[in-house]
């Protein structure tokens, strides 16, 4: 069971490390092939949206966005007009099959009609129209992610044709590794090698078509802590594609790694196939990590450690750092607060015997306070953590997660075998280059 | 092959394209792939260079995140500063119907507490301006309750275009000052301020350029109060009003503060164009001088400064002088700055190439004063530059260059811009050099070192690699557009917003 953290100065002002709705709904859209997005909102939004499509690196030159750029009088009188000649210059200019239409807070509280425009384009313009409403007050990125998502239901075909051994995977955007493609991609080797079909993943890389197709997927799978519970219900309500793996964390670490793999194998009678891939995973990591043994283990033993993330990376790297590198996670802070999220983490520290320190939804200042309070010996979190850890004196951060300013050229996953390794390799570089000895300052001690 | 009358929205001089601007008869907005940073994040991006000064946005979070990352983030990677928060409101759908007052006021007391700043600035966001929260009236009634002063910024997304955040604060910043005294003006004879400053994204501006500028002022025997607004205290902003002079770090958005000081106190202000090369460096000096009486050590250090680079500058100048010289004209102050630069001290006939006629209003000051000092430089505004689409755009102003240059003898002309364009000509990156000022004396050498090292290795052809990353054969290339930042700085909510999620090689300055 955790012990919950609670903090005062806290119930009106907050420091987001989190964005809002707008760049989750963005998060979704980037995903989509050949579709442009229009938002109909002031220029300022338009930073969001980009920063969405940052964070697929999705390439320049596909990157097809208009802002309305609204200013004072369109928020009085309303900017429909605007909008529409938008809309025919990107279909003229860009040419995509799609064009997300997108309302941000001052259309949205103006009451623009945005279905009704979009409606009344769908014949003067090449491209299919799909209009969404996203506010930023209407909740968090994780929010957006779900909100984005959650548009895309309706285009997803009823089919009482089921596909054998095939998943659809949902929300693999809503993970904090840098390049969480990779996991993504991991993932899509591991259901390859096992025979197992991906049928659509919701959403990278998709059209049109293959989103129309997901309801023909045997199974769901989440590939985030955080977001896509919704959707996932959604599908196996309309559709009847039941979510598994939903209730062990995600596959960081050697354990962590074969429970998934093995629970993966059960579900679609493949765990003899299963067994080598964990053999052979297990081998790898193993040989890699004994040349480093010396550099490791006395330094990982009983490393007090606070650990910020999103439930997605968080939760999955508690048994790890547990069991397997000897280290305490005495404090564990979540970006996101979903009960999904709790449930899962209790669980896991409930199984482990700790009883760490907990936070859901934090933000900057609570991230800050509990570090200057923590007394521990090392941070695992963002470029953030480690900028505040250099302020209240914790002189060990680890750079892992998003936003970080480690230059990543090879994308790296850090689900599976390899994943563990490309975890420890940046803990065990961000270690080295943590401590001088000319900086450490004897009169500190007492 | 030369370019063609087809491509040319414009080719004429600054006055003439000013004047067809200022009577409608050329297209003045962005196009709505080119949108820029929005009221709310310039006005909080000048906010973020005051120290111990608390932003708390009202609004929801993103508006607040948004700038955090951009600018608190950056800032502690590029000048090692300490984590700074950045607050929200975090209004939700049900303040949207009823109003975030009580938010508001529960969030100025809760910062008061938790941060002891100086100052509250409350930043409105579109959501909070539209719904019409009485913001005033609730920072008039918490004032008196709370330790900070507190200060309203109304900075809606959609109140204004991107400059005006800029203007706003610097005219709110000055309701902070103390109205000088006697006392305190003979205190401060030989003390100026830089004005026109920000903290941020920027890594060179605050580390190396303002260092500059103070090591020249001090060079002089001066003293500085103050960089306003870059890393500056509410102490050093009171006392502001009384130095001899106010130096403007950015003609273009140091103005707005120096001319409400000197309205407001008869602060004087020694306006130049940015100082780059030798003559806007001197005239920058001498400016200043003038207020701190200081002239004759003023010229003595000019003298110092040049003997030091002189060798080198003297060897561009030979190879420059009645050269054409195209000016990338995408960020509108840098580039009348380095025409200026390249006329007045090389002897060069530049053309700024493809100025966006947008910043005939967003840089108004900047071509005002060009104007009246007489300086009208030639710009060629090629259709690309209008063209909707972000990528559309730069690939086709990059064929209008290569044919305009087509028209050109190649040994008559050089580049000075982007290295993410690839002219067949000797190409002059400003950018190119870090770790050292662009303005000022220090500033000139390195513009000396760029030109004598581009025209040295202008043998080799550009990189087939770097080429294609930027150009790709098939639609493929950059993965962001953060990469492209010194060549299309208009597309970006700032000059070098990358903080965010940074992993790749994203371009470091600006």
């Amino acid at each position: 069971m955790y012990d919950e953290l609670t903090f005062e100065q806290c119930n009106h002002s907050k420091d987001p490390i989190v964005s809002c709705a707008l760049e989750g709904v963005a998060g979704v859209i980037a995903g989509i092939k050949d579709a442009s997005i229009v938002i109909h909102s002031p220029q300022g939004c338009a930073a969001t949206v980009n920063a969405a499509y940052d964070t697929h690196e999705v390439d320049f030159t596909r990157r097809k966005i208009g802002c309305t750029r609204l200013f004072e009088s369109d928020v009085i009188m309303g900017a429909s007009d605007k909008l529409k000649r938008l809309i025919k210059e990107a279909d003229q200019t860009f040419g995509n099959k799609v064009i997300f239409v997108i309302g941000t807070c001052a259309a949205d509280i103006i009451g623009e009609d945005l279905e009704g425009i979009c409606r009344d384009m769908e014949s003067e313009v090449n491209a299919k129209l799909i209009p969404i409403m996203a506010g930023g007050f209407r909740g968090n990125s994780y929010d957006g992610l779900d909100l984005g998502l959650n548009s895309l239901l309706p285009f997803i075909k009823k089919s009482d044709v089921k596909i054998e051994k095939s998943v659809n995977i949902i929300a693999p955007q809503g993970n904090i590794n840098p390049t969480w493609w990779a996991d993504l991609d991991w993932v899509k080797d591991i259901l390859n090698t096992l025979g197992i079909k991906v049928q659509t993943v919701l959403a990278k890389d998709i059209s049109i078509d293959d989103l129309e197709k997901a309801g023909m997927a045997s199974a769901n799978i989440i590939l985030s802590h955080d977001v896509g519970y919704q959707f996932a219900e959604e599908m196996r309500e309309t559709h009847g594609v039941p979510l598994i793996l939903d209730d062990i964390p995600l596959p960081v670490g050697l354990k962590n790694t074969s429970k998934w793999l093995r629970r993966l194998g059960e579900y679609f009678s493949v765990s003899e196939k299963v067994e080598e891939i964990i053999k052979k995973g297990e081998e790898k990591v193993m040989t890699i990590l004994r040349r480093r043994a010396l550099m490791m283990i006395p330094r990982y033993h009983n490393c007090r450690i606070a650990l910020s993330a999103d439930a997605t990376m968080g939760i999955a790297l508690v048994r790890m750092l547990f069991e397997e590198l000897e280290m305490i996670p005495e404090i564990i802070l979540i970006r996101s607060d979903t009960p999904e999220g709790r449930k899962l983490l209790d669980q896991e520290l409930k199984d482990l015997g700790l009883s760490s320190k907990v936070a859901f939804g934090i933000d900057g200042y609570q991230i800050k306070e509990t570090l200057k309070n923590s007394g521990v010996d090392a941070v695992l979190g963002s470029a953030w953590e480690k900028y505040m850890a250099e302020e209240v004196g914790v002189k060990i951060a680890f750079d892992v997660l998003t936003p970080t300013n480690m230059d990543v050229y090879v994308d790296k996953a850090y689900f599976g075998y390899d994943g563990m390794l490309n975890v420890l390799e940046v803990i065990a570089n961000d270690w080295e280059r943590a401590y001088r000895s000319k900086e450490i300052d004897l009169e500190g001690y007492v | 092959m030369a370019i063609t009358a087809e491509n040319i929205e414009f080719h004429g001089t600054l006055s003439e394209l000013y004047q067809l601007a200022k009577e409608g008869k050329i297209k003045t907005s962005l196009q709505g792939s080119h949108t820029r940073a929005c009221k709310f994040w310039t006005a909080t991006k000048i906010l973020s260079g005051i120290k111990n000064a608390v932003i708390l946005t009202h609004g929801p979070s993103g508006c607040a995140y948004g700038v955090k990352q951009a600018y608190k983030l950056t800032n502690c990677r590029n000048s090692g500063a300490a984590y700074e928060p950045i607050i929200s409101t975090n209004i939700g759908e049900k303040n949207v119907i009823y109003g975030g007052e009580k938010e508001l006021i529960g969030a100025l007391k809760e910062v008061d507490k938790k941060y002891k700043p100086d100052v509250i600035f409350v930043a409105t966001s579109c959501a909070t301006g539209i719904i019409g929260d009485n913001v005033d009236e609730i920072m008039d009634n918490m004032e008196p309750e709370l330790n900070a002063k507190l200060m309203s910024i109304h900075c809606e997304g959609f109140s204004g275009e991107y400059r005006s955040g800029f203007d706003l604060v610097f005219k709110q910043i000055v309701k902070l000052m103390d109205k000088p005294t006697e006392e305190s003006k003979a205190a401060m004879l030989d003390t100026v301020n830089i004005v026109g400053g920000k903290m941020g994204a920027e890594r060179t501006e605050v580390d190396t350029d303002v260092k500059e500028l103070v090591r020249l002022i001090k060079g002089m025997g001066a003293k500085i109060n103050s960089v306003i607004a870059g890393n500056c205290t509410l102490e050093e902003i009171k006392k502001a009003p009384s130095v001899a002079v106010n130096c403007g770090l950015c003609l273009d958005i140091g103005y707005a503060i120096g001319k409400s000081m000197e309205e407001e106190y008869g602060t004087p202000i020694n306006s130049t164009i940015l100082p780059y090369g030798i003559a806007a460096t001197e005239k920058w000096i001498m400016g200043a001088a003038k207020y701190l009486k200081m002239e004759e050590s003023a010229k003595a250090l000019m003298e110092r400064e040049y003997e030091a680079i002189k060798e080198e500058f003297e060897e561009s100048k030979k190879v420059l002088k009645d050269k054409i010289a195209i000016v990338e004209g995408h960020d509108a102050v840098k580039s009348l700055s380095i025409a200026h630069m390249l006329k007045s001290d090389f002897g060069m006939r530049p053309i700024i190439f493809n100025f966006h006629p947008w910043s005939t209003e967003a840089r108004q000051t900047s071509i005002d004063y060009l104007l009246e000092t007489g300086l009208d430089p030639e710009i060629l505004i090629t259709k690309g530059t209008l063209a909707f689409g972000k990528y559309e755009s730069m690939k086709q102003t990059e064929d209008e260059l290569l044919d305009f240059l087509g028209g050109i003898d190649p040994k008559s002309v050089v580049y000075f811009g982007s290295s993410l364009s690839f002219p067949n000509i000797p190409l002059v990156d400003l950018n190119a050099i870090l770790n050292r000022p662009r303005f000022g004396y220090r500033g000139a050498l390195k513009v000396a070192k760029c030109i004598n090292t581009a025209l040295k290795y202008s043998f080799r052809p550009r990189s087939s690699v770097f080429k294609e990353m930027v150009f790709p054969k098939e639609e493929a290339g950059l993965a962001s557009g953060q990469a492209l930042t010194p060549k299309l700085s208009q597309d970006l909510p700032d000059c070098t917003v990358y903080a965010h999620k940074r992993r790749r090689g994203q371009c470091m300055m600006n």
